[in-house]
């Protein structure tokens, strides 16, 4: 896959960009849109396991959550927003932030190398990483701590009176915060054009799904919110595809908000200092068999040539954006007080 | 082992002494009782005493070194133990750390050498108490905490008056604080900015000066003493002309019947004598402020001002009311006999409940005198002059007359008792019967 | 001028920033029809619209966060948070998204938000309805914080509140909204980062925040008929301080006091006593510098134990004779 240029995005005018109403548009993807997803989901593999190498390296510091196996959600996701939407997303978000709009490889690789150059001028890291250009209003490293901000952009995009929709990926162990339910009620009482996404992926850190939780489905929790929710397997990555359309279309629609529980599988650990005592590698490796990218790639009948081939550009475009990283300055510490008022 | 010659604490206050001059050598063979060493603590000289018998050896201060008492200055040692070499060396001081610069003579452990080392603290005054006399880290704890302070810092001011004596080039360790607990205030620099600019002391160029006396020793506690007695005891002062006639009178006929060995009856024993009897009749005066408590004294001592070329020294006539005018007398040749040869004990100088000071020996009709902490009062006596007076029929006589000035201490005493005492002692002056009835 | 009180001041405010610029619109419980708590919306959802001055449910960090996402993409909200106690709800909201969003990612966004809320005691209000959490929001970079003591400051300061681009903590007092005083009828700005001396004086610099300003010129009233004129100085705004007037007044008068309600301990008067110490004015000090604050308990019911919980005229008056007459 070429590099995606930036200048995409040269028109500023949000409506103009938009595209035809989604509720007429059909959920058929192109050949070559398949493609570019697939690829997609294998640059974030490729990314992520970088991510994870220069780690053990010591050439990225901090700490680090892996969406390694998650890749379907993300780009299946993305791939039912348009461009102009906003993205709120959450401390495992590298890949909700590859898959989204005019995503740059070499600016989030900066900003994990702390430079200047980062799409945090490296003052936020792996969690805090947003592209506000793009509408990516960034990761979180509070659990559940965009989901609040999602009502203020639904409300805001209700006055401005705008045709976007605001995204808000969260992972099970959100959906257990206090701010999670306040969020859901206010934006379900005032039909706020949010789509609510649980990426449960089984365990909130060390704790598993069927400890925290007293119902078999996470979306079963719209109910109590008087809005539909969904739980479709977070691996498929049509599968999420269609439901995030869907959601979309209804809040484009004024319907208000739904929640979409995406279940998928994590096969690193929460953090880099995770031992994973309380799962075991059976379960792991088992999840693993069920690789969204192999699947995908299956289901498009791509050979191996080809297969080869994206695993190249993907290789290339990373390591690329290593040697971008390595080489960007620190930022100056004369300009350390910074950033902090407008 | 070698015993250590200490030097010994000679009065209460007393924390410190000079070595004047070693009596014995290194190396001499003393007795036990032998007098190895002179010191001196304000005006008094003492021989210090050899505690054994032995070889005097490991001297480790030099005459004119001030060593804190009790400290360790020399050892005598028994003839056939080794030689001690100067200034430390002690068989149980095995680790002895001589620690760079001026401290080198002192012994210490090491983490009391750096430690004295970092505040600056002179080891040659730390009194040591661990074995043999070494001095050890709480030693020289101790003995910052006791140090008086010295520095501008440790004068308790506010910022304000920090500033402002910098900026005036006023000292603040001059400075009377009116502030809560004496602090400094800004306004207490501005006053005495007032004052000094008063003042104006006239800058004095070194060629000016003709020879510097540094004020230590007598000199130094005598300023001391007297600023200390004029700042804190308000002075009143009477002057009474006294008509010495009958007082001349009654001492020749009394010199006139003593044997030649006997020292003269002066005009100053009369005095004392005169004063003796006066203080009987006013106990007020022959008192003490201590505290917040008058302490009414039951001994009458006069002190009697001796002039020494270093300065003016006073030994005490014990129980002056008791004595006879000769005794007074002996009492009064031998102690300036003494106090010439700079042989006074502690014991001559202290205990006085009263002093008269005569200087008319160098012509000076009247003076004031500071009074003598802790007395009450101090007499000052003029120089006996003829002087004409009128007699009973108002006709100009010529009488021999001295003015006596009376200085009192008005914290004790008011102006009519200081009157009435000083009238008394004219009256006895004058009429010398008095104190034999 | 006409004369109107604080919470009509903060009302005329919200109503004039409404008016000039569609992007502001209020957020809150009970704003509405019920017109705020304390009043200081009355009116206003009739002229803008539930669209516009939005009632929530009782949500403290889903009106902050509503705030803050509002903030991110192009309105400038202005929430009410009940009562300053509550505010504890939205903590996470405030002190780890509004105010460190900007930073976090690099300067490249921005949160122009308000948050009003109406904080103090000496209502009865007992202990959960009576904070003065102020010093919290001080501590947490990338926050501001005001504090208006009258209603001409109510009002500037909110409309300036309004236009900064930074989220603002507006911390209003629930004894002051009934206080009466001139105020403009037209749009102004009183400016952010800028202290008042609201009193001229000689003897010493009472340094007070919101409702301890109008004690501490009762107070001056006292020292007054004592021969003693205190010079009071109010911040106005906490958080960015503008120190430069008290430090000049201290310079002047080399005796300061400051009071806050606040519980002394860890109060916001330790900050203004190093402010002060560690400035030039130190070299013109006459005596240590000394804080009255609220005792270190939960405001009490009773009200005879409420009242003396914080500083009152009398015991800021007693407090700065002594500092005059040279008991410290």
């Amino acid at each position: 896959m070429e590099n995606k240029e930036k200048s995409e995005l040269a028109d500023t005018s949000l409506a103009a960009e938009l595209q035809p109403h989604p509720s007429t548009l059909s959920l058929k993807i192109s050949e070559e849109e398949a493609r570019e997803m697939l690829e997609r989901m294998i640059l974030i593999r490729a990314f992520e396991e970088k991510a994870e190498e220069l780690y053990a390296l010591g050439r990225v510091h901090g700490t680090m959550h892996l969406s390694i196996g998650q890749e379907a959600t993300a780009v299946g996701a993305s791939k039912a927003m348009r461009r102009g939407d906003y993205l709120l997303n959450h401390h495992r978000g590298h890949g909700h932030c590859l898959a989204w709009f005019d995503s740059d490889v070499n600016a989030m690789m900066a900003e994990f190398m702390g430079k200047e150059t980062g799409y945090c001028r490296g003052r936020g890291g792996s969690m805090h990483i947003a592209n506000i250009e793009a509408n990516n209003l960034g990761a979180n490293g509070i659990v559940a701590g965009g989901v609040p901000i999602a009502v203020g952009v639904g409300l805001s995009i209700k006055m401005r009176k705008t045709d976007q929709v605001c995204l808000v990926i969260f992972g099970d162990g959100a959906a257990n915060e206090g701010a999670f339910h306040e969020s859901l009620n206010m934006a379900s009482i005032w039909k706020l054009p949010v789509i609510y996404l649980c990426e449960n992926n089984q365990y909130a850190m060390s704790m598993p799904f069927h400890k925290a939780f007293n119902i078999a489905d996470i979306s079963q929790r719209a109910s109590a919110y008087g809005i539909p929710g969904v739980t479709v397997d977070g691996n498929d990555v049509i599968a999420v595809y269609e439901a995030v359309s869907a959601a979309r279309a209804r809040a484009r629609a004024g319907d208000g908000p739904s929640l979409v529980e995406s279940v998928t599988y994590r096969w690193r650990g929460h953090s880099k200092s995770d031992k994973q005592a309380y799962r075991t590698r059976a379960e792991v490796k088992e999840w693993q068999q069920r690789d969204p990218i192999q699947r995908f790639a299956a289901m498009l009948g791509l050979s191996d040539a080809e297969w080869e081939a994206i695993q190249q550009r993907a290789s290339a475009q990373i390591e690329q954006a290593v040697q971008f990283a390595e080489s960007s300055p620190e930022p100056d510490l004369g300009t350390i007080l910074e950033g902090v008022y407008a | 082992m070698p015993k250590p010659v200490i030097m010994p604490k000679l009065g209460f206050t007393q924390d410190s002494s000079e070595i004047v001059r070693w009596l014995k050598q290194a190396g001499e063979a003393v007795e036990q009782g032998d007098p190895i060493v002179e010191v001196t603590t304000d005006k008094v000289n003492m021989e210090v005493e050899a505690p054994s018998t032995g070889i005097l050896d490991g001297i480790r201060y030099e005459a004119g070194a001030i060593v804190p008492v009790t400290e360790v200055i020399a050892f005598i040692r028994a003839p056939d133990e080794p030689p001690l070499t100067a200034p430390s060396a002690s068989s149980t001081d095995s680790s002895a750390f001589s620690p760079t610069g001026a401290v080198s003579e002192a012994r210490a452990t090491p983490i009391a050498a750096k430690l004295a080392q970092e505040k600056g603290i002179d080891l040659n005054l730390v009194h040591g108490t661990g074995p043999g006399g070494r001095i050890t880290k709480s030693d020289v704890q101790a003995f910052g905490a006791t140090e008086a302070p010295t520095t501008l810092n440790k004068v308790r001011a506010v910022p304000a008056a920090r500033r402002l004596a910098r900026e005036l080039g006023i000292d603040l360790a001059t400075v009377q604080g009116s502030g809560p607990r004496g602090r400094v205030q800004s306004a207490d620099v501005r006053t005495a900015e007032a004052r000094q600019a008063k003042l104006s002391p006239s800058t004095i160029t070194p060629s000016n000066v003709l020879k510097t006396i540094p004020l230590t020793g007598m000199r130094l506690t005598i300023a001391t003493r007297m600023q200390k007695s004029a700042q804190e005891a308000p002075h009143i002062t009477f002057d009474a002309d006294v008509d010495v006639t009958a007082a001349q009178d009654l001492r020749s006929r009394i010199n006139a019947l003593l044997n030649p060995d006997q020292p003269r009856v002066s005009l100053t024993a009369v005095i004392v004598k005169a004063c003796a009897w006066a203080l009987q009749r006013h106990p007020l005066v022959n008192s003490r402020l201590q505290g917040q408590e008058i302490l009414l004294l039951k001994d009458v001592n006069i002190g009697v001002a001796v002039a020494l070329e270093e300065g003016l020294i006073v030994p005490v006539i014990k129980a002056a009311d008791q004595k006879g005018l000769t005794k007074i007398a002996v009492d009064i040749a031998q102690a300036a006999e003494r106090a010439r040869q700079g042989r006074l004990q502690m014991d001559d100088l202290t205990g006085g409940t009263f002093t008269v000071s005569n200087l008319g020996m160098f012509g000076v009709d009247r003076f004031t005198a500071i009074i003598n902490p802790p007395e009450t009062a101090i007499i000052a006596i003029g120089q006996v002059t003829n002087r004409l007076v009128p007699d009973a029929q108002g006709q100009p006589i010529v009488r021999p007359m001295l003015t006596a000035t009376l200085s009192a201490d008005h914290r004790v005493v008011d102006g009519a008792e200081a009157a009435r005492f000083l009238s008394d002692v004219r009256r006895a002056l004058e009429h010398p019967e008095l104190f034999l009835m | 001028m006409r004369e109107i009180t604080y919470v009509e001041a903060v009302r005329e405010a919200l109503n004039q920033a409404m008016t000039a610029d569609e992007r502001v619109f209020l957020i809150g419980e009970d704003i509405g029809i019920y017109g705020g708590a304390f009043g200081a919306t009355a009116g206003l959802i009739e002229r803008f619209g539930e669209q516009r001055v939005i009632d929530t449910p009782i949500s403290e960090a889903g009106i902050a966060g509503a705030c803050i996402g509002a903030a991110l993409t192009g309105m400038r909200p202005v929430g009410e948070i009940q009562f300053m106690d509550f505010v504890t709800l939205s903590m996470e909201q405030l002190v780890l998204q509004a105010a460190k969003i900007r930073f976090m990612f690099g300067g490249k966004a921005s949160v122009p938000m308000v948050l009003r809320m109406p904080g103090g005691s000496g209502t009865g209000a007992a202990a959960q309805h009576s904070e003065s959490l102020e010093n919290w929001f001080v501590h947490v970079p990338g926050l501001k914080v005001v504090m208006p003591s009258t209603p001409y400051d109510a009002k500037g300061l909110l409309l300036a509140s309004i236009q900064d681009n930074n989220p603002v903590i507006f911390i209003e007092h629930k004894l002051l909204y009934k206080t009466k005083g001139p105020v403009p009828e037209e749009m102004y700005t009183v400016p952010l980062e800028q202290s008042a001396v609201v009193r001229e004086g000689r003897e010493l610099t009472i340094i007070a925040t919101s409702v301890m300003v109008n004690r501490s010129l009762e107070a001056a009233k006292q020292l007054s008929e004592q021969g003693i004129e205190a010079e009071v100085i109010d911040p106005r705004t906490l958080k960015p301080l503008d120190a430069e007037p008290i430090i000049s007044s201290v310079k002047k008068t080399g005796r300061a006091l400051v009071v806050h309600e606040a519980p002394k301990t860890g109060g916001f008067g330790g900050e203004i006593v190093s402010v002060i110490v560690e400035s030039q004015a130190f070299d013109y000090l006459e005596a240590p510098v000394r804080r009255l604050g609220g005792l270190d308990i939960p405001i009490p019911y009773n009200r005879n134990l409420e009242y003396h919980t914080v500083p009152q005229p009398e015991t800021i008056a007693a407090e700065a004779i002594k500092l005059v007459r040279g008991e410290y």
